[in-house]
């Protein structure tokens, strides 16, 4: 295998066209450097959360403890949760979904560029609704689940869950223009010769998860205009005064919920179908079926959401079928395992940090899916439900299955992104602390709570047979802060001191590793004609791709879309040098987003102080929303 | 190296494993979900112990595949190209058909408990009514005429039918060793039954609240006394009848002033300011209550007293039931004690239920025969009483019971109390419901 030689310039200087500054930052339609943004936000408020964490832990270590109060408590778990799922995992997905779709597919940018920067900064408005509370002891406090009628505001008068409701429906609008984006990228975009069943496997598994996006979110989106309007404008869907069913809540929401919960571990399995081939030298196995089983797993999971509600009461018949449409959704999750492992078999296993976080997802979600076979059993469930043995499934999923998988992503491909290594050093110190503190913090969960231990309590006695479990989770936690921190070492220090990487920098077969790392503003310069799965290893290592069929698109194709054969390119030039019109750098989707957040900010005022001020801000902020959406429509792409 | 960990790192893995699974089988955890004491949890543990094996075997194949794996296959100095598979449709078929047979496996057996614990409860089960208020628990036996909170009492070998019902939040009833928990919705009425093997007589378990429900939802505790059924009825004709330290108990025809169930109440009380005294307390009343030096260690209360309450515990000692009986009972206190807002003490007619049957605090009767105040948080005893009394909130956050001491700081109104008990008072208070056994 031949790598094209090393740029003898560092990226940097030689990122010419990569201009510097905020206003760049806030004006950029570029899918790479909004991928960037997505990224450095999400890895924020990963820290954020990991303290909310990391302070519950400290609470929990011993019995009777008073190191939080337990309305404190209340909002670090909430806001764990919150932000761990919509403002952590979700965004990180974003990241790659924004930087890698388009560079997997052989496209120069998303379909409405303008629109991904408007995902962007309407997720940091969201993400700044949630979080700034807690600094203020309003943070969101029902849970990241809020149920009805605790939601409500006779049973939550202040601002807390105002904050909660509204962060939410900000970031459903972030999540579902994301969704219609890529989802007509990869339908339109991909490069001629790309089938779709000849597109990287991340992207397939993306794929899935937009369609997930846009069925999923409106649901929620509806629960969420109920408990608005509820609390608000005195309707009364949730209300128990007027007779209402708290069960109405609780089915919309998991409705939303459990097609959520694949879309927070599709895009980590998708970066390790990705990671495992390349460092074992040999191709995914089972490309095919790993495609069917995510479709299936995006299909199947809109059937089993009341399997979050055994214990409510729904009868002998409901549980029945949700019971078994959950143990069905596990054979094509356990599909995928095995087709992981059987990539590896057989092959020549590389060690880096990328592969130890991917086989450590295999690892570990193997752990979390049998847990969660075994709450599949309602009358078992009835033990298990609302304890901390579903803490134990949910984080060795989550923790164990998408953190890690976006770990080993990052690894992967943060030579793409920055065009240097990370270290493997530090990578080694952090995978093994991480490995270990993980176990050591969630396996222990698995005894407390068959043995009684209840969620969501801020305190619990002495006595009652869980201490030593407790007291294992916070030392876990302890290590998990350290390794975190080491990654932040590498990922920092890592831009400038890495080793320089080459366009392919560990071997891989797809198109993002044909160009320059970090990629020139137009990514490609020439459109490539794909010919089969992995064009790279076609062009650069045929025997490996012997063994798939190969075809080229008719000529018609080729020459309307100027492509020319798969190639290395190594030149790194500005756009306009080559006569590539690119899309023009704006400032409208973040004005926009802005005067959406405005307009959320005056609704919330409603709860504060005077309405006539509140119905003036919010109005305002529709105005500034309505006239950047204007000029943004009615102004040129390129 | 990195590669060598693997190898290194799978026996210390099984280890640690293998001894917290140890550590789990011991005789001190006292909220186990594995024990057989119900026909729930025996028939919920056979089905977990089928989910664990099954569980173990895929997890040791498939981890024990994945070791293997990782080791066989490291990549060597000099070693050919690997073969480039692509795919296999054998493996596939045989990967997919092993698990379904598995969860066969796990869907019959599942689906069968399911409906024989859903069922029917037996006939001739023990109606228990269980409603959830944030943060405590009420529980009705409505064919006895008894109303208590926070601490049950179950006959052993009958089988119990909660139903389970919540005017306000979500709740959810869980006594782990006894059987599974079913959630407390707003406007429906829930079901579960078990029954407590005969054996269990004079067990203590402790229950837990099981969904979110607010600030003091870890402070929503239940209490369980498994007892013989003889114990039981004791324990239930008593707690019928007023308490020996009420008004009732003092004047004839204490009989016809039952604590009702529901009945439209006495809406005021007799029209004199002063009450007549009651007889003595009987002799540590009639009926049988668990006996308080039995109690196992899980069911005495650790919970440390807040320090922000001041109270001279000496004041204890003086404390006057007659008196306190008068602040609590007497109308013409109301502005320093509100007791009668919210509580019920059968047999003191100015503390029967009025309006509706929608309690706002636990009913009193016979507050002295529990073991436990704040459900389950803290251990009865005088000086814990005379706190709780003093400041609620302070002692469970989030409580709806306002401070009853006067001076005492309010969150809810941002303030201090303008009107209260002193502390002598208190204990005047604390000595009168210390009576109500």
């Amino acid at each position: 295998m031949t790598t094209a030689a090393a740029p003898t310039v560092a990226p940097a200087e030689a990122a010419s066209y990569a201009p510097s500054g905020i206003w760049s930052w806030i004006t950029t339609v570029d899918h790479k450097r909004v991928g960037a943004l997505y990224l450095y936000s999400a890895l924020a408020f990963f820290i954020i959360g990991g303290l909310e964490a990391a302070l519950m832990r400290w609470q929990l270590a011993r019995p009777n403890q008073q190191i939080v109060s337990a309305e404190f408590y209340n909002q670090l778990f909430t806001m764990h949760g919150t932000t761990m799922v919509f403002l952590v995992i979700m965004p990180l997905s974003a990241a790659f979904f924004n930087y890698l779709i388009p560079l997997q597919i052989g496209a120069r940018d998303v379909a409405f560029p303008r629109l991904n920067a408007f995902s962007y900064w309407v997720f940091l408005a969201g993400g700044l609704f949630l979080t700034v509370p807690i600094f203020f002891n309003v943070a969101p406090n029902a849970g990241w689940f809020g149920y009805a009628p605790l939601t409500t505001r006779p049973f939550s008068p202040g601002l807390n869950i105002d904050f909660w409701v509204m962060g939410l429906q900000i970031l459903g609008v972030s999540s579902l223009a994301a969704a219609f984006n890529f989802i007509t990228t990869i339908i339109n975009m991909r490069a001629p010769g790309m089938t779709l069943m000849r597109m990287p496997i991340f992207t397939w598994m993306s794929f899935v998860v937009m369609f997930l996006l846009i069925l999923a979110f409106p649901v929620i989106t509806i629960a969420l205009v109920f408990l608005l309007f509820d609390r608000f404008f005195d309707t009364t869907f949730y209300s128990i005064a007027a007779n209402a069913d708290p069960l109405l809540w609780q089915h919309l929401f998991w409705i939303f919920g459990h097609p959520e919960v694949y879309i927070l571990i599709l895009p980590a399995f998708g970066l390790v179908s990705e990671i495992l081939p390349t460092y074992s030298k040999k191709p995914l196995f089972g490309y095919n079926v790993m495609v069917y089983s995510g479709i299936m797993i995006g299909f199947l999971g809109f059937g089993v959401w009341a399997h979050h509600m055994f214990a409510v009461g729904m009868g002998a018949v409901a549980d029945t079928i949700f019971a078994l449409t959950t143990m069905l959704i596990g054979i094509p999750t356990g599909v995928k395992i095995f087709n992981w492992v059987a990539t590896m078999w057989g092959g020549q296993l590389r060690f880096t940090t990328a592969m130890k976080f991917g086989i450590g997802l295999v690892a570990m979600f193997t752990i979390g899916g049998i847990s969660g076979v075994m709450h599949s059993s309602p009358p078992s469930d009835l033990q298990q439900s609302d304890t901390y043995f579903i803490v134990a499934h949910f984080h060795y999923v989550l923790f164990g299955g998408s953190i890690m998988g976006i770990f080993g992503g990052l690894y992967h491909y943060y030579p793409k992104l920055t065009g240097r290594y990370m270290s493997e050093t530090l990578g080694n110190w952090h995978f093994w602390l991480n490995f270990i503190g993980m176990n050591l913090t969630f396996f222990p969960m698995h005894y407390a709570g068959m043995l009684g231990m209840p969620r969501r309590i801020y305190t619990y006695d002495s006595g009652q047979g869980w201490d030593t479990f407790n007291l294992m989770s916070s030392v876990g936690t302890a290590l998990l802060v350290v390794s975190s921190a080491i990654f932040a070492v590498n990922f920092i220090r890592s831009r400038k001191r890495g080793a320089v990487a080459p366009n392919d920098a560990w071997g891989a077969g797809t198109l993002e590793w044909s160009i320059p790392s970090p990629p020139p503003e137009y990514n490609f310069a020439e459109i490539p004609v794909v010919t089969s799965r992995y064009p790279l290893w076609d062009l650069k290592a045929p025997e490996k791709t012997a063994g798939i069929t190969h075809s080229a698109p008719d000529e018609l194709v080729i020459t309307a879309s100027h492509a020319v054969p798969v190639h290395e390119e190594t030149k790194r030039t500005t756009a306009k040098a080559l006569g590539i019109p690119m899309p023009v750098p704006t400032a409208k989707p973040a004005v926009a987003a802005l005067g959406l957040l405005i307009g959320f900010t005056g609704l919330l005022y409603l709860h504060i102080g005077d309405q006539r001020v509140a119905i003036a801000v919010a109005v305002g902020g529709v105005a500034l929303f309505v006239g950047a959406l204007y000029a943004w429509l009615t102004s040129p792409l390129e | 190296m990195a590669h060598k960990r693997p190898r290194q790192f799978a026996p210390v893995l099984f280890v640690a494993v293998a001894v917290l699974a140890l550590a789990a089988c011991g005789r001190q955890y006292p909220n186990s979900t594995f024990d057989h004491t119900t026909d729930f949890n025996t028939a919920v543990d056979a089905l977990w112990d089928r989910l664990l094996l099954l569980g173990t075997i895929v997890f040791v194949f498939v981890e024990a595949l994945l070791v293997y794996t990782i080791v066989r296959f490291r990549k060597r100095e000099g070693a050919p190209a690997p073969r480039q598979v692509h795919g296999h449709a054998g493996l596939e078929v045989a990967w997919t058909a092993i698990p379904v047979v598995i969860l066969a496996l796990i869907a019959v057996p599942t689906v069968r408990t399911i409906f024989k614990t859903q069922a029917k409860a037996p006939a001739g089960a023990l109606e228990v009514e269980v409603i959830g208020h944030q943060w405590w628990w009420e529980f009705r036996y409505p064919s006895l005429g008894v109303v208590t909170a926070n601490e049950l009492y179950l006959p052993a070998g009958r089988t119990a039918n909660f139903s389970l019902r919540t005017r306000d939040v979500v709740h959810s009833f869980w006594a782990p060793e006894l059987g599974g928990k079913r959630d407390l919705i707003t406007n429906r009425t829930n079901y579960l039954w078990y029954t407590p093997k005969d054996s269990l007589a004079g067990s203590v378990y402790n229950g837990f609240c099981t969904e979110y429900c607010g600030t003091s939802h870890a402070n929503m505790r239940i209490r369980v006394y498994v007892v013989t059924p003889d114990q039981f009825a004791s324990w239930a004709a008593h707690q019928k009848t007023p308490a020996a330290g009420s008004l009732a108990s003092a004047t004839a025809g204490a009989a016809r002033i039952a604590r009702g169930l529901g009945a439209a109440g006495v809406a005021g009380a007799p029209r004199a300011a002063v009450l007549p005294t009651p007889a003595p307390a009987a002799a540590n009343g009639d009926g049988y209550v668990f006996p308080r030096e039995q109690l196992p260690r899980h069911a005495v209360a650790g919970t440390p007293l807040p320090a922000g309450i001041a109270f001279d515990d000496a004041l204890l000692a003086q404390g006057d039931a007659a008196r306190g009986r008068d602040l609590v009972t007497n109308l013409a206190n109301l502005g320093k004690a509100q007791c009668r807002t919210c509580h019920v003490i059968g047999g003191e007619p100015s503390l029967l239920p009025r309006g509706d049957d929608d309690a706002k605090g636990p009913n009193l009767t016979h507050v002295a025969s529990r073991h436990t105040i704040a459900a389950g948080v803290y251990n009865f005893d005088a000086r814990t009483l005379a706190r709780w009394i003093k400041n609620a909130p302070a002692m469970k956050p989030g409580s709806i019971m306002p401070p009853q001491g006067l001076g005492e700081y309010y969150a809810v109104t941002k303030s201090r109390m303008p009107v209260g008990l002193t502390d002598r008072e208190i204990a005047d208070v604390v000595a009168y419901l210390m009576s109500l056994k």
